[in-house]
Parts: structure tokens; C-alpha cells; sequence
């Protein structure tokens, strides 16, 4: 019987709280289309000068944030982007760069703290030279903390080494910033410091800040001015916004301090999971509030059944392969949800090794 | 003529109160009014603020209260990585109301095009058939090629909105011609283009449509306009349809998005193309709830918008220099054009406009759109009709002498109004 639900699925299940109800209720609204509604003004202003760019502007989500940077960098047609091959936009984003923006992606190796060797990033570039039959490089992708490594965080030092290979051969760089605000807090660093030699950023509202809806992308003037445009184009166009922007505002300045505690938490989970018989957790790697689990090989349990065991007891989490699960925590998790997840997965892996007489 | 009784004589009044100093100053050509603006200033004791009428496009009407109580009680969910419940409701609401198996919620009616255009033509090497005039050939940016590499086949508007059935058909590409032809895939329409399409002149292109083996998609940005000005149900009037693009933010009034609706796998495919786009929304119940409220609310209010069209339509073409085609003023869309060879300018006239707060859209050199929507009282339109009216005399660019006596024909009779009332 369930009598609790811990959703461990993702960061973007958080609710709106009722400080974000009710901002929502009371936003001054205009039609952001045929001129600027106020709110959504506002908020694109304040992430802009939080980001250290010159202007911003509010998306829908953050594949439309990844998609519109991705398009604008890349608006003549042949252009190809250099990203990594287990990144968000290259795996998560339904191709779209390429099914509905034409941009040929360049997938160079990620390793498995996020990075991409300076080195490989470099020998993908097209040679100009080669052109008749080369598409032309125009943009580096960053993701900033990598979620498929682990919620890895990249460093201000490595993103500059990065940003200055991209002036060294007149490429853009965008940094895929969904979960920027968790990469600026583990690492102890401003976020303006974080992205400073990125052209642009998607920053995420609706993760870890526990927006209801939305990411802002960053950049300068002409940048942003194109991008408004396309993302026009793309529908994304919305009326009186403010309300859904009043709620994004209310994230922005209640919850960038609850990431910590959420990081906390990761830890302790993580450390407790990999104390449990049949798990096994790279606890090192363990930097946000992300965790990647594996069930060691040779355990009589596969991911799904584990899945479904603790589904029965309200305990979400994602399946990531045959023996590979994800868990992300949130501010809404709280530390009795953490230590309630623990014990039921300790209880669902002793009940598979008593089934098999261990 | 105009004016009917006090309220209206004092929106004429708090014009030239507010505005009459700067007339004196500006327009030379209003000599003959200054002696009857001092005159009214002086009765008029209370300072009017400014009013501002936005009459650009039905999409500026602002949330009610009763929308910003539901959002803020929204049941919410994240909608991508399983279903938003007010989300949900409001799709199976709005596909039951258009008669059809499924809905889902999408940011604008841009991207209820968009969507619906792309999923219709997913193979490549497609052609949607439109009209030359529609809006998504000319105001979606071109999206539907530039973003889903779809070819436009536009077909001339006629000034009814449709498209003559022998043209639509003369542009579907014969397949033998396949090794230099596109292959159509689509016909749009749009309903309402200010004008209504009828229910048998849709089924007339569904059938043509099926005939050649084709999907028909309905623009429906204001067909709860179109519905309502014809006296035909919704479902009626989209049943040809393969699928439908309905706004919630026009004159329904919602802040925000429109509802595709069309067959389950039509919007399975719709709902993933959504997400490529970045329109998969989280928590997005709280915008739905206010398009709930709109819904259940607004579709009542629009034949009102109808009928003050009509009224503003009538008042407009009874000033010299404008002409409106009334009989074409079927819904809350009025088109405003200046006569050739009148003296007005539109730029001074949109310019005189805005000064007196009235907000209109300019369509070209001479034409501009009016659109009433639910929050334009009838105090407005007569407001409105009063500011066009001084516009329009301030706005000539011959000498005062000409003018001058109509000012003081129209300022005599509001004294004699004033003393009876």
C-alpha cells in the first residue's frame, strides 16, 4: 500500500509554492507580442544582469532555449556545432537542431566529469580549406553541471580554456546552463563568473529553482533581438506571460539557497545506496543533486524489477538501461524522504537475495 | 448624431477638455473649435484622465479575476514526464466541444499551425495548399518552411475569405508529375478571415480534400467568432476538418495559448513535435485553468463584440474621408480604409489617434484594422467614433475655412444637447 510519494524522477516535478500561487495571481500582465509585458521584461532583465549578458529573454522550456541558441548562432544554412555525444541537446532534444533547424551536429566524446578534451574539441572543427565538401563550424555547446554524467560540474577555468579555443577560430559558444544555479552553488562560484565566456546561456527555471514553467536564455542585444524573432517562429510567441513569469521571479529569489540542501541530501543518499548489498554508487561523482546507481552485476535483480518494487512503496525514480537508474532530488524532497527511499531500497534488494537464498 | 445622451457627450467633452489645449497649439486648421473648446472647458470642472481603447487585436484583452482565482488554484503537474490534469482536462474539453478525438494545449496559435502543418507534411518533399492572404502564409514567419521545410502553394483569398474550389484544385500536384513537383499533402483554411467560411463551404473543400487523398487543417484562431456569428455549432462547422487550431487568447480572453485537436495519433505525433519545438511546458495546468475560464465564460461575450463592431462600422463610414465596407464586418474585425483622394494622411490620422489613446492597427498606406474584443465597453466605441471624428477634421491638410464651419455645426448642437439633458 502506498502511503507515500517521494518523485525522484526529475527536479522539474516541483510544485509551485504558494509564494508562486500568489504572485501569480496578483502579476501586472500585457500582450508580450505586439509590445512588452511587463513582468516578463523584468524577469529577462534580472537573469541578464544575474548572468552578467546583456539582455534575456523567456522560453517556453529549456529545448526551446537550447533549440533558439543553437539556430541564431547557426543561421546560415551548411552550419555544423560542435557538442558532446552524451549531452542534453544532442541526446534529449529530439534531434531538433537538425530536424527543424538544419544545423549539422559535430558529437565529440564526453568524459565522465562532463568535459570534453580541448584536444578532440579542436581536431572537430572544420578545416576551411576543406569546405567543398565540409560544412562550416560555427558553435561549441557546453552543458553546465552536465546531467548525464552525473550532474557534473565544469569549471570557470575550463569553460574559459573553451571559450578562448572558440574566439582563437571565430566559433560562438552557448553553455547549456539548465542546472547552472546547482553547477555556481557546488562549486562556490558566481554564475556571471560561471558562463563569462559563453556568447550565450539557457538557464532553467523549472528545475531546481521550482518554477512552474520556463527558462530564460542570455546573451547580448542583436542576440537576443534574433531570437526573439525565432522565437516567434517556433510558437513561442505567448500573450499575457507575466503571470507564468511572475512565478519564475518568486523561484529566482526564494529557492537558489535551498540547492545546497538539496546537494546535501544527494550525498546522503548516495553514500547510504551504496552501502546497500547490490548497488553500487560512484559517490565521488555525487557533486549536485544528481546520482547515477548501478546494480552490480552478478545480483538477481534487474533495474525494471527493482523499478516496479519501489514504485509499489511511492518511490519514483528513472530507469537509464538495463542495470542503471537515476534519482534527482529537489527542494520539495525532504530528509525523512531520504532515509524513507532508503530503507525501501534496502528492503526491495533483501527481499531479491532471500528469494535467492543469500 | 453620435451622441446619445450624457455619457457620450461628456467622453466628446473630457476630448476636448484634455486634448483642446494642444489642438490650439498644433492644428492650425481647428482655428474655427478654440472659441467653443475654452467655452466647454469651463463647464467641464473635474479633470478626465486619458482613456486608452486598445483596439490593435482581441489578443490584449487582460485575464479577469475569475481567471486569476483559477490559476492560482490550478491542480498542476509536470506535463512532460507524465499529464498536467488541468492540462488534460482542458484538451478532452476542448476536443469534445470541436468534435473530435483528442486536444493538446500549445503555446500560440502560431504553434497550433505550425504543429498541426508539420505533422500533416512529415515526409519530405510535401506542399500545404493556403490562401495567398491567409495568416500563416504571411504573418508566421514563414515558419512552416523555414523551420519544417514545407512548400507553400497559396491560392488567391477571395475578398470572402475563401478560396474558389476549381483553384484549390487546379493546385494539387498531379503525381505523374512527381520528378519536378512537391507532393500535396494539405489544404488550410482559416476561420474566421474576418469574414465567416460557412459550413458548406468547408465540407465542399473536405470533400475535395478526400477526393485527392489530402488533409484539410482549419486555422481556427476566432472560429468561436465564426460560430457565433452564424448561428452554426463549432463541431458543425470544423467536422470536414482533419484538424483544427483553436485560439483561447483572442476573444475568449485567456493570457495565454490555443488547443489543437484532431484524431488520438494525429496528436500523439502533434504532442512530440510539440516538445522538438520547445513547447513541452511543465507545470503548465496554470495557464490552462484561465483558458478553462475563458472558455466557460467569453464565448457568450463575443456576439456583443459582434454587434459593436457593427455599430463602430456603421458610425465610421458616416465620416467623410472614411469608408467601411459594413456588410463585410461579419464578426468583431473592421477593416478601415481612408477614400482616395481625401485629404487624410493615415499616418497623422494613426498619430492624432494614439494621442487621444485610441489604439488602432495600420493595415498598408490606407487601410487600418479595428478588432473589438470583450473588455471595449459601448462608452468606447462612442468614445472611438468621437476621437476618428476629430481626427479626421484635424487631420486635413486643407485650410481651416472649409472645416471650420462643421466644428461649430457639431459643437452648437452639443450645446443645445447639453441644455435639454
Amino acid at each position: 500500500m502506498v502511503t507515500k510519494s517521494v518523485d525522484l524522477r526529475s527536479d522539474t516535478v516541483t510544485k509551485p509554492t504558494e509564494a508562486m500561487r500568489a504572485a501569480m495571481a496578483t502579476a501586472e500582465v500585457d500582450d508580450d507580442v505586439l509590445g512588452a509585458d511587463p513582468t516578463a521584461a523584468r524577469l529577462e532583465s534580472e537573469v541578464a544582469k544575474i548572468m552578467g549578458k546583456e539582455a534575456g529573454l523567456f522560453v517556453a522550456s529549456g529545448t526551446m532555449g537550447n533549440l533558439i541558441s543553437v539556430l541564431v548562432h547557426c543561421d546560415i544554412r551548411g552550419s555544423e556545432v560542435i557538442l558532446g555525444d552524451n549531452c542534453h541537446i544532442h541526446i534529449y532534444e529530439n534531434g531538433g537542431i537538425s530536424t527543424i533547424g538544419g544545423v549539422h551536429p559535430r558529437p565529440v566524446k564526453n568524459n565522465d566529469d562532463g568535459t570534453m578534451d580541448i584536444g578532440l574539441i579542436e581536431a572537430a572543427i572544420r578545416d576551411p580549406r576543406g569546405e567543398i565538401v565540409y560544412p562550416t563550424t560555427r558553435l561549441i555547446c557546453l552543458e553546465n553541471s552536465h546531467a548525464n554524467t552525473g550532474g557534473r560540474c565544469l569549471s570557470a577555468e575550463y569553460t574559459d580554456k573553451v571559450g578562448e579555443l572558440a574566439k582563437k577560430h571565430g566559433l560562438k559558444l552557448h553553455i547549456d546552463g539548465a542546472r547552472i544555479f546547482n553547477a555556481s552553488v557546488a562549486l562556490g562560484v558566481p554564475v556571471n563568473r560561471l558562463v563569462q565566456a559563453a556568447d550565450s546561456v539557457s538557464v532553467c527555471l523549472s528545475k531546481g529553482l521550482g518554477a512552474p514553467v520556463g527558462s530564460v536564455i542570455v546573451g547580448s542585444k542583436s542576440f537576443i533581438s534574433k531570437a526573439r524573432r525565432l522565437r516567434k517562429t517556433l510558437g513561442g510567441g505567448m500573450r499575457q506571460l507575466g503571470f507564468i513569469c511572475a512565478a519564475a521571479f518568486v523561484a529566482l529569489k526564494e529557492n537558489v539557497a535551498k540547492l545546497e540542501g538539496d546537494h546535501k541530501k544527494a550525498k546522503v543518499l548516495a553514500e547510504g545506496l551504496n552501502q546497500i548489498k547490490g548497488l553500487r554508487v560512484n559517490v565521488a561523482a555525487v557533486e549536485t543533486n544528481i546520482i547515477f546507481f548501478d546494480i552490480v552485476e552478478g545480483s538477481k535483480i534487474t533495474a525494471e524489477k527493482l523499478y516496479k518494487k519501489l514504485e509499489e512503496h511511492g518511490v519514483l525514480v528513472m530507469l537509464e538501461g538495463p542495470l542503471r537508474m537515476r534519482i534527482v532530488l529537489h527542494h520539495q524532497i525532504s530528509s525523512s524522504d531520504v532515509l524513507y527511499t532508503l530503507s525501501c531500497f534496502q528492503q526491495a534488494l533483501i527481499g531479491v537475495q532471500e528469494e535467492n537464498g543469500n
